[in-house]
C-alpha cells in the first residue's frame, strides 16, 4: 500500500496551486505545524523533543558533577598505597576492549590527583556541582545526574560507541538520533527532524558516524546546521544571483510538468515522493535559514545566551538555535562541542585546570540559558536535554597536571522532560573508578529518552539487521516522574 | 521527510497472543526457533535434542524426554527455561536472553494444553542441503505458448512464471524509452539527441541487437560495470587523518582502472576474481595484474590487525560467495553450517599477507605515485581462535589451519608458489635501476658542472675549488658504488656461480666503503668552510654569531668522526655491502590461490549464481535472490531458482563472460518490456503480483548518483571523457568535469552531491538505497553544477534554432529531446511556452526581485536578456523534473 493513496486525489486537485502560494503561505505562517504521523504507535509520551550536548575529547566527572574529596585527601599516593586498592582488581576493569594500544594514553593512572575545582551545593535539592559550572548549577532543581554511566572503549573510538552503543571496531551502526527520526513522526514540514550543529567528532573516533543513521538510510541521518543565515546547509541557496521570483517561477513549472507526468503514471509512487520532496525543499530553504537569523530575539536573550561575548558566542549561537528548533517541533538537536580535528578539546591529558577552565566557560552559561530559557516558555517539560562527553577521566594524574580516559564511571546528565529534577542517581566509589551503585552502560540513556519521548527501544528494529543486546539498553526508571 | 519510510523497510510487529489461545505454529515454533534452534535444530543437536519441530521436541533427546505433553511443571524443557541458576538455565548466558514471563506463560500453556502441533510439519532438513550449496544445473528450457517468449531463454523461464500466475506482461517499450534505457543501463549516460535519431529510425531487424553490441564495446561501459563492481568489491581511496594513512592504501585508484579495463576487455569473471585474490601469485612479475590485488590491499587498517584481516574474510566472502561467514567470528553461525573454527580457518588463508606499494616507472617516491599490491609476509604466522571473538582470549597451542568449510566437502589445494627474482627483490625492475643510475649519473655532471664555474669564479680561492673536487670525487664515487652494490645484488637475485657472486660482493663492498669514505673527507672539508664562512660573518648581535659558529663547529666535529669512522672501515675487506633495494619471502604460501581456484571453480555452487544475481539486479532494478550478500539458510530458494541457475551455468560456460550475461538480459523481452500499464492489466496484475515480482513489467528506476551528475555534465555538452588516471579531489566535483567514478571516495572524502543521492558507503554496499529527500531537490535546484550546466545548454540550444522558424517552440522540443530524451507533449510544450512568456516578463523588471543572497558562484553567468534567461530557467527545470533522474 503506498504512502500517498490516500492523499492522492487532494495531490492532484492541488496542481493548480502553484509554488507561489506556497511561498506566500510558508511565509507568513513559517511555525505552522502538521503532524505527519508515524507507523511505531507511541505509549504515552512524556516529551517531544531531545536536546543533545556532547562534549567530545572527555569532560571531567570529577570536577564536574561527581565531587571526590578523596582525590584531595590522598593526593600523591598511589592507589595502592590507600584504602581504595580494590578498584585495580574489580572485574568491572574487563569490560574495556581496547582495539590498538596506544602508547600514550588509555592507562590507569596510579597516582592520585587532587581535585582542581571547588564544589558548593544548589538549590533546594543540595546537589553538589563544581564552580566550573555555574550557570548550569543554578538549574540545579532540574537537573538528574547519572554519576554511574560506564562505557567499553578507553579511546576516543568512545565517541561514536556513545551514540550508536557499539564499539568502534564493530563498524557504523545507525545513531539515537536517527532511529528517534525513525520512529518519531515530523511536527513540523519545513525543517529536517534530526539537526546536528556544532564541527562533528573528528573522523579518528567515529566521525560524521556519529549522527548518521547508517542501515535505517540517508533520509534519518542528522542533517548538519551552520549558524550562518547565507549558508545553514548544502544547497540551502542557489548561487549568486538567482531571484526568489525566478526560483518560485521555476518551482511551479516544475511542479506543474512533474504533474503531467504523475497523471500519465497513476502507479509511480516515486513521482510523487519526488514532487512532495521538492515542495519540502522549497519551505526548508525558507525555514531553515530563519533559525538561525536572531533577529526577532530580545537583546536580553542575547546577553543570557552569552552571544554578545567571544568565549560564549559560538555555542550560545547554537543554544539558541536549539532552543528556536525545539520551538518548531523538531525532534533531536544534536549540539558537539570541542571538536579539534582529532581527540577532542576536552580531552585534558595535561593542563587540565587551565583547558577545563576554558572550556567550560564557553559552554556552561550557553546551557544555562538554554536550560532557564526553556523552562520560562513551558518548554522544559517536553523538551529533554542530555549532556555527556564519552567518558571521564582518571582518578590518578598524567603528565603531573592532567587526567587520562577513563571508561569505567562517570557522570551524564538529564533535564526536563518528565525526568526528576534535582537528583544524583546512581554512584561511583569514592575516587570516581568505577560506577558502582545503579551501573548503567550508555545505552541506558538512550532507552530512557526513547521511553520519555512515548518509543519502545525494542521496537526500533529492522528485518535482516540483528540489533544486540546491549544496543537496546533499558529505561532508568529510577529517574522518571 | 520520514513520509518516505515505506519504501525502506517494514517494522517487525512484535504482536504477541498474550491471553488468545495459544498456536504452535505462531507462538511456540518461532520463539524456539529463536531461542533454542541454533543449538538444537538441524544445524546442531546438542545432547541429541531437536526444537525446532514438535514431533521431534515430543521425541526427545540423550537424556530422555524433553517435554511431558500436559504437564508443563514436569517438562525437563520448561525446568530449564525457568531455572534461576545461571549454569541450570537455558539458553546459556552469552548464548541468548532469558525468556521473558509472556514467552514463558506461552510455553507452559502450549505444553499444558498437550503440546498440539500439525501433524504436517515439515522437518527442517540438514543445512547441507540447502539448494545454494548444491551445484546449479541447467534447468530444461520451459515451452512459452506464447511465441513472443520462446526466442530468449531469460523469457521462456519468466513466461512460465507469468502464464502459472496467471498475470499478463505489458507491451515491450516504444523506442525512445528503450535507447534511453539501454544507455543509461550499459553506459551510465544519457543518448544525445543524434543517437537516440539513428536507433529509432533505423528499421533493420538487427538494430537493437546492433546498438546493445555497440554499447558494449564503447569504454565507457567498463566505467558504468565497473562502478558497480566497486561497490561490491568496496572499492575506497585512502583515508586518514591529514598525510596518516589509516585505512585503504595511496594510489588505489589503480585497482580502479584495472577494474575498468578488466571490465572493458570482458576479461572472465573467474580470471578477474583470481587476480584480485591472489594475482601476485599467479603473475608476480606483471605489474598491470598486481593491481588487482588492490581488492586486498584496499582492507588495510593501520590501528589493529584483526580489523583488517576480519574485513578481508567478511567480505571475499560476502563478495564471491554470499556467505556471511563474518558471523561465526565469535561463536557458531546460527543460521548456516559454519562453525566458528571455520571462520579462523578461512582467516589463515590471508594471515600471512601484508601490503606494499612497487614504484612504477618515472617515479622514485612512493608516496607520489606507486602501484599498492599484497603479497605474503610472514607465510609462517599462525592464527588463532578467539574466544568469543576477543583477541585477548585465544590458545596459542592450537593454531587453526587454512581450509575451507566443511560443508564444501572439498579441500584447499594448496601449493606454495615460488616467486621470480623480480617479485622477490623489487629493485630488479629495469626502471628502478636506470632511473636511480641515471640519478647519480646527474648528480655527477651537476657538481661536475659547479666545479667548472668554481674554478673559473674562484680562480683565487683555492680552498672553494678544493671542497668542488671533493665533492665530485664523492658523487663519483656514490656512482660506483651504486653500480657495483646493483651488479652484486642482480647476481644474488638472479643465481650466479659462486666465485662470480663473492666477487662482485667484494666489489661492491670495496665500492661502498670508498664512497663513504669520499663523502665523509667532502663532508670534513665542506663543514669546515661553513665554519669559516661563520666566523667571518658581519652578523652583530653576539649572541646569533656565537650560535652559528657553535652549531658549525658541531658539524665540523661530527664529520670528523664520520672520516675517523670511514677510515677505519675502508680498511676492512670483507664483502658486506647495503643491499639497493629491499628483499621479500622467496615463497608465497599458495593459500589466497588455492582459495580462488576453489571460489571459480566451474562446480563452486555459489560463485556464478551470486555474480548473475548482482548483474541481474543492475538491469532489472530487484535481484533474483533478494539478500545480495547473503546466500545462506535465511535465503529461501527464489522464486525465480531455476532461470538464476540457468544463468548461472550460462555464465561458467561462457568463459564467465559478463558481456555475454548482459547480451542475453538485454536482448530478452522481459528486460524491454514497459515499466507502466493501462488501468486494466495493471489493476488484475496487481492483484496477483503487486511488487512485480514476476517482472510482467520493467520497474521504473532512479539513476545512481554518479549517473545524475555525469548526466547533468553530459547533456550540457561539458563531460569531459578521459579515462583513467589518479583520484580526483571531492571537493572538486562541481568545477572539474570529469566522470564521478574518478573523484576520490572514501570514508570521510566523499562528494556531497554523490552522498546526498546515495552513493555506494566506501565500507560496504552491496545493493545501493534509493531514497527520495529534499536535500536532493535542493542539490539538484541549488547547486552551481546544475546551474551553470543549464545555463550553457540554454545557449547553445538557442544559437542552434535562433535563426529558424518557430524558434521557441523548436527550443522547447529540442531542450526535453536533449535533456529528458524524449519528445515533449502539446500539453509540456504549451506549458513551457506559458513558463517562458511569464518568467521572462519578471525577469525583464530586475528592480523589483529580490535576490536570495546566496555566496557561491556559478561558472556561467546568467544572460543579461530577461528572454533567454527565461530559456536557461526552462533547462533547469528539465534537469530537476522526475523523469531526468528516473529510467522508465
Amino acid at each position: 500500500m503506498s504512502p500517498f493513496e490516500s492523499t492522492r486525489r487532494g495531490f492532484l486537485s492541488d496542481l493548480g496551486l502553484g509554488f507561489g502560494s506556497i511561498a506566500a503561505a510558508s511565509m507568513l505562517q513559517q511555525d505552522a505545524t502538521a503532524t505527519i504521523p508515524s507507523q511505531i504507535q507511541q505509549l504515552a509520551p512524556k516529551a517531544k523533543s531531545v536536546i543533545w550536548l556532547f562534549m567530545i575529547g572527555g569532560t571531567s566527572h570529577m570536577e564536574s558533577f561527581d565531587p571526590k574529596p578523596a582525590l584531595t585527601k590522598y593526593a600523591g599516593m598511589t592507589i595502592e598505597e590507600t584504602p581504595f586498592k580494590p578498584v585495580l582488581s574489580s572485574p568491572y576493569l574487563e569490560n574495556e576492549r581496547v582495539v590498538a594500544i596506544d602508547p600514550n594514553n588509555g592507562f590507569i593512572r596510579n597516582e592520585l590527583y587532587p581535585l582542581q575545582m571547588s564544589y558548593r551545593r544548589w538549590g533546594e535539592s543540595g546537589l553538589e556541582i563544581s564552580d566550573w559550572w555555574p550557570h548550569v548549577a543554578r538549574q540545579a532543581d532540574d537537573l538528574c545526574l547519572v554519576r554511574s554511566v560506564w562505557t567499553e572503549d578507553s579511546n576516543h573510538g568512545a565517541q561514536l560507541q556513545f551514540h550508536t552503543g557499539r564499539h568502534r571496531v564493530d563498524g557504523f551502526f545507525p545513531t539515537i538520533g536517527s532511529w528517534v527520526n525513525y520512529g518519531l513522526g515530523s511536527l513540523n514540514e519545513n525543517l529536517p527532524e534530526f539537526v546536528v550543529m556544532g564541527t562533528p567528532v573528528a573522523d579518528c573516533c567515529g566521525g560524521v558516524e556519529a549522527h548518521r543513521a547508517n542501515y535505517l538510510g540517508p533520509q534519518y541521518d542528522g542533517v548538519p546546521l551552520n549558524i550562518d543565515p547565507a549558508n545553514p546547509l548544502p544547497y540551502a541557496k542557489p548561487p549568486k544571483g538567482v531571484y526568489r521570483e525566478e526560483q518560485i517561477g521555476e518551482f511551479d513549472l516544475l511542479r506543474r510538468l512533474n504533474g503531467i507526468t504523475a497523471e500519465q503514471y497513476p502507479d509511480d509512487d516515486a513521482i510523487r515522493a519526488r514532487i512532495r520532496s521538492y515542495e519540502l525543499a522549497f519551505r526548508m530553504q525558507m525555514a531553515v535559514p530563519e533559525i538561525v537569523r536572531f533577529d526577532d530575539e530580545t537583546q536580553q536573550t542575547h546577553t543570557q545566551y552569552g552571544i554578545d561575548e567571544d568565549e560564549t558566542r559560538s555555542f550560545g549561537q547554537q543554544m539558541l538555535a536549539a532552543r528556536r528548533l525545539v520551538e518548531r517541533g523538531v525532534r533531536f538537536v544534536q549540539v558537539y562541542h570541542g571538536s579539534n580535528g582529532g581527540a577532542g578539546q576536552w580531552d585534558a591529558h595535561k593542563g587540565l585546570k587551565a583547558s577545563h577552565t576554558k572550556l567550560c566557560r564557553q559552554v556552561d552559561q550557553p546551557i544555562g540559558a538554554l536550560l532557564a530559557d526553556l523552562k520560562q516558555r513551558g518548554l522544559l517539560d517536553e523538551t529533554l536535554v542530555v549532556w555527556a562527553s564519552e567518558f571521564g577521566r582518571t582518578p590518578g594524574s598524567q603528565h603531573s597536571n592532567g587526567r587520562d580516559h577513563h571508561p569505567y564511571g562517570f557522570t551524564v546528565w538529564m533535564a526536563g522532560g518528565g525526568i526528576k529534577g534535582g537528583l544524583a542517581h546512581g554512584a561511583t566509589d569514592e575516587i570516581g573508578f568505577h560506577a558502582v551503585e545503579d551501573r548503567h552502560y550508555v545505552t541506558d540513556i538512550h532507552a530512557t529518552l526513547l521511553h520519555q519521548l512515548g518509543l519502545n527501544p525494542r521496537e526500533l528494529a529492522i528485518p535482516g539487521r540483528k540489533r544486540l543486546e546491549k544496543e537496546f539498553g533499558n529505561p532508568i526508571h529510577e529517574v522518571i516522574v | 521527510m520520514r513520509v518516505y519510510r515505506a519504501f525502506f523497510g517494514v517494522l517487525i510487529a512484535t504482536s504477541s497472543a498474550y491471553g488468545a489461545d495459544v498456536d504452535y505454529a505462531r507462538d511456540i515454533k518461532p520463539l524456539l526457533r529463536e531461542k533454542c534452534a541454533a543449538c538444537h535444530g538441524a544445524l546442531k543437536q546438542e545432547a541429541g535434542l531437536r526444537l525446532d519441530a514438535a514431533k521431534l521436541i515430543r521425541q526427545g533427546g540423550d537424556g530422555g524426554e524433553a517435554i511431558k505433553p500436559g504437564d508443563a511443571a514436569k517438562s525437563p524443557l520448561f525446568h530449564r527455561v525457568v531455572a534461576e541458576d545461571p549454569d541450570e538455565r537455558m539458553p546459556p548466558e552469552g548464548d541468548g536472553e532469558r525468556l521473558n514471563p509472556e514467552q514463558l506463560q506461552l510455553l507452559r500453556e502450549w505444553i499444558d494444553n498437550g503440546a498440539i502441533a500439525s501433524a504436517d510439519e515439515v522437518i527442517p532438513t540438514d543445512p547441507a542441503e540447502h539448494w545454494a550449496y548444491q551445484s546449479p544445473v541447467r534447468a530444461a528450457l520451459p515451452l512459452a505458448d506464447n511465441a513472443d517468449w520462446q526466442a530468449n531463454p531469460v523469457d521462456t523461464f519468466i513466461a512460465e512464471q507469468h502464464e502459472g500466475a496467471g498475470v499478463s506482461p505489458v507491451a515491450v517499450a516504444d523506442r525512445h524509452t528503450l535507447v534511453r534505457r539501454l544507455y543509461f543501463d550499459l553506459i551510465g549516460l544519457p543518448p544525445s539527441r543524434d543517437q537516440i535519431d539513428r536507433f529509432v529510425n533505423d528499421d533493420s531487424s538487427s538494430a537493437y541487437a546492433n546498438l546493445v553490441d555497440e554499447l558494449l564495446d564503447s569504454p565507457l561501459y567498463g566505467e558504468r560495470w565497473g562502478r558497480h563492481w566497486m561497490d561490491v568489491w568496496r572499492y575506497s581511496d585512502w583515508n586518514g587523518y591529514k598525510n596518516q594513512l589509516r585505512g585503504s592504501q595511496r594510489h588505489i585508484w589503480r585497482w580502479r582502472d584495472w577494474i575498468i579495463e578488466s571490465i572493458n576487455d570482458d576479461k572472465g569473471y573467474d580470471q578477474m576474481v583470481t587476480e584480485m585474490l591472489a594475482g601476485d601469485e599467479i603473475a608476480p612479475d606483471d605489474l598491470n595484474v598486481l593491481r588487482a590485488t588492490g581488492f586486498l590491499a584496499r582492507n588495510y587498517h593501520t590501528s589493529n590487525r584483526n580489523i583488517w584481516l576480519d574485513a578481508t574474510v567478511e567480505h571475499t566472502a560476502k563478495a564471491f560467495l554470499g556467505m556471511t561467514i563474518n558471523c561465526a567470528r565469535c561463536h557458531d553461525h546460527k543460521f548456516d553450517p559454519i562453525a566458528q573454527t571455520e571462520y579462523y580457518a578461512m582467516r589463515a588463508v590471508f594471515e600471512p599477507h601484508n601490503v606494499r606499494t612497487e614504484r612504477v616507472p618515472g617515479q622514485p617516491n612512493v608516496m607520489n605515485d606507486g602501484v599498492p599490491r599484497v603479497f605474503d609476509a610472514e607465510p609462517d604466522s599462525k592464527t588463532f581462535l578467539y574466544v568469543g571473538g576477543n583477541e585477548k582470549y585465544f590458545d596459542k597451542e592450537s593454531p587453526v589451519f587454512a581450509a575451507l568449510p566443511a560443508v564444501f566437502s572439498e579441500p584447499l589445494d594448496v601449493k606454495p608458489v615460488t616467486l621470480p627474482p623480480i617479485a622477490v627483490f623489487p629493485a630488479l625492475w629495469p626502471h628502478i635501476e636506470a632511473e636511480d643510475i641515471h640519478r647519480a649519473e646527474q648528480q655527477v655532471a651537476t657538481v661536475k658542472k659547479q666545479l667548472a664555474e668554481s674554478r673559473k669564479k674562484d680562480a683565487d680561492k683555492s680552498d672553494s675549488i678544493a671542497v668542488a673536487e671533493l665533492k665530485l670525487d664523492s658523487a663519483q664515487a656514490n656512482l660506483n658504488s651504486l653500480r657495483a652494490r646493483w651488479a652484486a645484488d642482480k647476481a644474488k637475485y638472479v643465481s650466479s656461480a659462486s666465485n662470480v657472486l663473492e666477487n662482485l660482493n667484494r666489489a661492491a663492498a670495496n665500492a661502498e666503503r670508498n664512497a663513504e669514505l669520499l663523502k665523509a673527507r667532502f663532508d670534513l672539508a665542506d663543514t669546515k668552510g661553513r665554519l669559516a664562512v661563520a666566523e667571518a660573518s658581519r652578523e652583530t648581535d653576539a649572541a646569533k654569531k656565537k650560535a652559528a659558529i657553535d652549531t658549525a663547529k658541531k658539524a665540523v666535529e661530527a664529520a670528523k668522526k664520520q672520516l675517523a669512522d670511514a677510515q677505519a672501515n675502508a680498511k676492512k675487506e670483507n664483502a658486506t655491502y647495503t643491499s639497493v633495494g629491499k628483499a621479500y619471502p622467496r615463497t608465497s604460501t599458495g593459500r589466497r590461490l588455492a582459495l580462488a581456484r576453489w571460489i571459480v571453480n566451474s562446480k563452486n555452487p555459489l560463485t556464478a549464481r551470486v555474480a548473475v544475481n548482482h548483474i541481474w539486479l543492475r538491469h532489472f532494478g530487484e535481484p533474483l535472490v533478494s539478500n545480495t550478500f547473503d546466500f545462506g539458510l535465511r535465503s529461501p530458494r527464489p522464486k525465480h531458482a531455476d532461470l538464476l541457475d540457468w544463468l548461472a551455468v550460462e555464465l561458467v560456460e561462457h568463459q564467465w563472460s559478463m558481456k555475454h550475461i548482459h547480451r542475453l538480459l538485454l536482448t530478452s523481452r522481459t528486460w524491454q518490456l514497459r515499466s507502466s500499464a493501462d488501468s486494466v492489466l495493471q489493476t488484475a496484475n496487481t492483484k496477483i503480483d503487486p511488487d512485480n515480482r514476476l517482472y510482467w513489467r520493467a520497474n521504473v528506476r532512479r539513476l545512481d548518483a554518479e549517473v545524475i551528475r555525469d548526466s547533468v555534465l553530459h547533456v550540457a555538452g561539458s563531460l569531459d571523457l578521459k579515462q583513467g588516471g589518479a583520484d580526483i579531489d571531492y571537493a572538486n566535483g562541481e568545477t572539474v568535469s570529469r566522470r564521478s567514478v574518478y573523484f576520490r571516495h572514501a570514508y570521510e572524502k566523499q562528494m556531497t552531491m554523490l552522498v546526498l543521492f546515495d552513493a555506494a558507503g566506501p565500507n560496504e554496499c552491496y545493493r545501493r538505497s534509493k531514497s527520495i529527500i529534499p536535500q536532493q531537490a535542493l542539490a539538484l535546484a541549488n547547486s552551481t553544477l546544475s546551474l551553470s550546466e543549464s545555463r550553457k545548454l540554454a545557449q547553445a540550444l538557442w544559437a542552434e534554432v535562433k535563426d529558424g522558424a518557430d524558434a521557441e517552440l523548436r527550443f522547447v522540443q529540442l531542450a526535453f529531446k536533449q535533456v529528458l530524451a524524449r519528445s515533449a507533449t502539446s500539453t509540456e510544450t504549451e506549458t513551457c511556452r506559458g513558463f517562458l512568456n511569464r518568467q521572462a516578463a519578471i525577469l525583464a523588471s530586475p528592480g523589483s526581485l529580490t535576490e536570495f543572497g546566496g555566496k557561491t558562484a556559478s561558472t556561467v553567468e546568467a544572460s543579461g536578456d530577461p528572454i533567454l534567461r527565461a530559456k536557461e530557467n526552462l533547462i533547469h527545470v528539465l534537469m530537476n523534473h522526475n523523469d531526468f533522474v528516473t529510467i522508465r
